[in-house]
């Protein structure tokens, strides 16, 4: 098993530039220290027709409303950064605005595993190669190269981008791998509700056995932590 | 005074049903568009029914109508099936639960 880089096509580069975005980089640092309902707020806010805050503080009464107070001045600054960050994407034409999300999930996934793993490990827009066997196109969005536990993310914003294509692209990497006695993690990253995703997966006809599913829920797994829980959250309730 | 927290569930279930209508014109995807539906509306009627005697504070109710005529304004049914997975999330933090 080899790690390569994805050949630098003319969507590649166009992607780099979009990837390069400093609202990207923005984004992704708010959100890999947001609770679980900061990161619904951005995904509202980026999937959004509304384009001006005042609505969205009032759809969110636990991160804008009394319930807020209690979970401190720190917290409720970054509910305003995340706002402002997502309306900035938002604000982005219908194109645009679909390739940065993208690429907000892909950044985040990076920064989280960060967390956990060797920086150096990191790498971004990656093919495997196997002996004997075709190379994919497809680049995988995010992996972890280290001997003897690599690790393959393919980041989605919603749960509709869940197919046969990418899910049949993840088992084939991870048995390729087995058959060369090589431990291979495969994973679909899910900026959506882990519901949602399991509605789109139900209807697949590839297999996920293999393959593990981080969602909206659960990303700071991906850290090695566990899910975070919004104290405001709790604080409504 | 303010809706109980059923109340808010069924008012988000509505908003649900105008989004799957607004995502009609997707062909391929009417079959995912109906699972979402169902999926979350069982999620939000079984959150209405362990909290039945519960009223929502006012800015719950806020909330709840300020969401759904957000997705009512979207009109482009690509975004609407997008919005079918964000709406019950949304209304469901409003009202203090976790959207798993």
């Amino acid at each position: 098993m080899r790690f390569q880089d994805a050949a630098r096509d003319a969507r590649a580069v166009v992607y780099a530039g979009i990837q390069a975005d400093p609202l990207v980089a923005t984004c992704a640092g708010l959100l890999a220290a947001a609770s679980a309902q900061q990161r619904v707020l951005a995904r509202a806010v980026m999937n959004g027709e509304t384009t001006v805050s005042d609505g969205w503080r009032i759809a969110f009464p636990g991160l804008f409303g009394t319930a807020a107070v209690s979970a401190g001045p720190a917290e409720r600054a970054r509910s305003d950064a995340i706002l402002a960050a997502a309306l900035a994407v938002a604000a982005r034409g219908e194109q645009v605005r679909s390739q940065v999300r993208g690429a907000i999930v892909e950044a985040l996934t990076e920064r989280l595993l960060m967390r956990r793993v060797d920086p150096a490990a990191l790498h971004r827009e990656r093919r495997i190669l196997f002996d004997g066997v075709a190379a994919e196109i497809h680049p995988y969005d995010v992996t972890v190269e280290r001997p003897g536990s690599a690790e393959a993310y393919d980041c989605k914003w919603g749960a509709r981008g869940i197919g046969a294509d990418v899910l049949n692209q993840l088992d084939d990497a991870r048995r390729h791998a087995a058959e060369e006695g090589q431990r291979l993690l495969v994973a679909l990253v899910i900026f959506d509700a882990r519901r949602s995703c399991e509605v789109r997966l139900a209807r697949q006809s590839a297999s996920r056995e293999g393959v593990r599913l981080v969602s909206l829920e659960s990303l700071d797994r991906l850290a090695g932590t566990r899910p975070s829980q919004s104290a405001a959250l709790e604080a409504a309730r | 005074m303010a809706a109980t927290i059923p109340e808010l569930m069924e008012r988000t279930i509505v908003a649900l049903e105008i989004l799957a209508q607004t995502a009609e014109p997707i062909d391929d995807e009417q079959q995912y568009v109906r699972d979402l539906v169902l999926v979350w509306s069982v999620r939000l009627r079984t959150v209405g029914s362990e909290r039945a005697t519960q009223a929502g504070a006012a800015e719950l109710d806020d909330a709840i109508d300020w969401i759904a005529a957000e997705a009512a304004r979207v009109t482009d049914p690509h975004r609407a099936i997008d919005w079918l997975s964000t709406l019950p999330q949304v209304a469901l933090h409003a009202v203090g639960e976790s959207s798993a």
